[in-house]
């Protein structure tokens, strides 16, 4: 059989083999939040979680990466680029929402004749060991993105909380290789398949939204002057949280240290957020996105609307992250059925 | 470029100061790799973006054409942190270019043409690039007439001065310079675009009309265009927006779902009624 088991007892067998020969990535409570992060101490792993507050992007699109190094000798300037690892990265545990962003990354930084190689060696060196998610959050909408709790498609390898084991199931040759590697894991059985089964089901039945997102784009490619955004950016305070902390979000701002002392310095990338008003603003004091409004509106429409229309795929994996973690309780599940609801309402003043 | 964030340097060869105030220069690169300048294929109209190392980057507008071989120009304004730094710099000083970006004037598609070329102010120097490229002996040939009315607040910013004397010697280039006011010495034109643009009245017949400059600008130039039966697919415009990559990544440059680096920075007025208006 195909599928394996592991005891949870042994977990820590099977990470220091593939500490080994691996950068070996996991969730780990780091100041009472989950994130993931290089195992040091196998016993620092914790598997029983919802989610991490920042998602596993972090460690193909870090929050702040060198784009170049560069030394000035008199009038000459050196420009270096950063080193690469060539060791494969492991991330354990990742969720299916966040497997799914991974996917959506990969297209935007290789989309079109400028293709971002410091985003794609990283992406084609890593391996992703996922976890289902036995118990969603009630924030959680994967399900009406064509994710599901369960979706193990885009992992290498997917595991499935069985209570005291995990159930292995290999999905890509490279998935098999690192099973096969790990010899003395043993056969799963037909009970063991069943359970997974039932658990998937379960897990499926606790996520309480469902939303018809599929063909909203269609619809918010006519609604940019809708008054509806109005109402959506009233309560928001522009932090950012929203942007940040989404797995599929990329933007960045592109600034220059200078250590001008030792004539040296570098070039660096951080994550940025279309709700800055600082993002759009043009050196004449211009700005295309003045106000909220305009800025909720971009975030929004860039994910159902822009997305779907540049590469075919919608921008959101439905982790509810930005859910949870607004400070003022915005709510995009909220959103996105108000703007059905024009799709609605349109439909009706169409028969009328 | 091999790696599309990182700058090809280069060597300021010259420095020329455009304007009264000072605060326009016209800088001449030449790459330090041979490499660097075969790779640098690029049609007016494109941008690069200008590094000083250290200091950042800001995205420009080519200035040179194509047909000047050997090095490559950009009109500099002292506006912000990346320009005045570049204000400061002398020749023989090391900058980085990244390019050439952007989609550039559709200069095959406007073969055939009529040529109007209208520009105000600051915003000449793709322009400059656009006519300098038909100008050429081997470009001529392929485009009809051409008319290029180019105004300014005053005499004093009038850009690229050495260009246009060279250019009203020529009889295959109608050339309308104008300022805002009148001016002691002054013997051309005296008025805003927009209505010299209705004096000068150029046929819309078989033409392509590239406007730049400022927007109220734009906006009043683009109503004399329509009185003069130019279609929004004939009118060609190139816009400006705060730009980190360059290269469709960093993403803050967009107009709905078109990215200005890499759908733009020329759009035909007909596709830019089609985008949401946010720029």
């Amino acid at each position: 059989m195909i599928e394996k088991l592991v005891d949870k007892k042994d977990i820590p067998k099977l990470v220091k083999e593939l500490t080994e020969k691996y950068n070996f990535y996991a969730p780990i409570k780091v100041n009472g939040n989950i994130e993931f992060k290089r195992v040091e101490n196998v016993g620092d792993i914790e598997l029983n979680f919802f989610n991490s507050k920042i998602p596993p992007k972090e460690i193909l699109f870090p929050r702040m990466e060198t784009l170049f190094t560069y030394n000035i000798n008199g009038k000459n300037i050196e420009i270096k680029e950063p080193e690469k690892s060539e060791k494969k990265n492991i991330i354990f545990g990742i969720r299916p929402c966040d497997a799914h962003s991974f996917v959506l990354l990969e297209n935007f930084f290789g989309f079109g004749e400028f293709k971002d190689k410091l985003f794609l060696n990283k992406r084609k060196n890593t391996i992703l060991m996922g976890i289902g998610c036995n118990n969603p959050r009630n924030t959680c909408f994967c399900t009406s993105l064509e994710g599901h709790p369960f979706k193990k498609e885009d992992m290498d390898v997917f595991l499935v909380d069985l209570d005291d084991k995990y159930l292995i199931t290999p999905i890509t040759d490279i998935g098999k290789e690192i099973i096969d590697a790990l010899s003395w894991l043993v056969d799963a059985k037909k009970p063991d398949l069943e359970k997974a089964m039932k658990l998937s089901e379960k897990a499926e039945s606790l996520i309480s939204t469902t939303l018809d997102i599929k063909d909203s784009y269609k619809i918010l490619d006519s609604q940019f002057s809708n008054p509806i955004w109005k109402e959506i950016s009233e309560t928001c305070i522009g932090c950012g949280t929203c942007s940040f902390l989404c797995p599929t979000c990329t933007c960045f701002d592109v600034i220059d240290e200078e250590d001008k002392y030792n004539n040296k310095g570098r070039r660096i990338r951080i994550w940025d957020t279309c709700q800055s008003c600082l993002y759009s603003l043009h050196t004449s004091g211009h700005n295309p996105r003045n106000g909220g409004i305009e800025r909720c509106r971009n975030r929004i429409l860039h994910k159902f609307s822009y997305y779907p229309t540049n590469y075919g795929l919608i921008g959101c994996v439905g982790c509810g992250r930005c859910i949870q973690l607004c400070p003022v309780n915005n709510d995009l599940r909220a959103i996105i059925k108000k703007m059905n609801e024009i799709n609605k309402k349109e439909e009706k003043s169409i028969i009328a | 470029m091999l790696d599309i964030y990182i700058p090809m340097l280069t060597n300021i060869k010259s420095i020329t100061s455009e304007n009264k105030a000072n605060d326009i220069k016209t800088f001449e690169f030449v790459f330090q790799k041979e490499e660097d300048l075969n790779s640098f294929k690029y049609v007016p109209g494109q941008f690069s973006e200008l590094s000083i190392i250290g200091k950042g980057e800001c995205p420009i507008g080519i200035a040179s054409s194509p047909t000047e071989e050997g090095s490559v120009k950009f009109t500099i304004k002292k506006m912000g942190t990346v320009t005045s730094h570049f204000h400061k710099r002398e020749a023989g000083d090391v900058v980085g270019i990244r390019g050439p970006l952007g989609n550039g004037w559709p200069v095959e598609d406007m073969k055939g043409k009529n040529i109007v070329i209208i520009g105000g102010g600051f915003a000449f120097s793709t322009l400059r690039s656009l006519i300098e490229y038909i100008l050429h002996e081997e470009n001529r040939k392929n485009y009809g007439n051409l008319t290029v009315i180019y105004g300014n607040r005053d005499s004093g910013e009038v850009l690229y001065r050495s260009d246009l004397e060279k250019w009203e010697k020529r009889d295959d280039i109608k050339l309308v310079l104008t300022i805002d006011r009148e001016e002691k010495g002054w013997n051309k034109k005296v008025g805003f675009v927009a209505p010299i643009v209705k004096e000068v009245a150029p046929s819309s017949e078989n033409a392509i009309a590239v406007v730049c400059g400022p927007p109220i600008m734009i906006k009043t130039t683009i109503s004399v265009l329509e009185e003069l039966k130019f279609e929004d697919e004939q009118i060609l415009n190139s816009l400006e927006m705060r730009m980190k990559c360059g290269v469709g990544k960093c993403g803050r440059c967009n107009i709905g779902n078109k990215y200005v680096c890499l759908d733009g920075p020329v759009f035909s007025l007909a596709e830019l009624k089609k985008l949401p208006n946010e720029y």
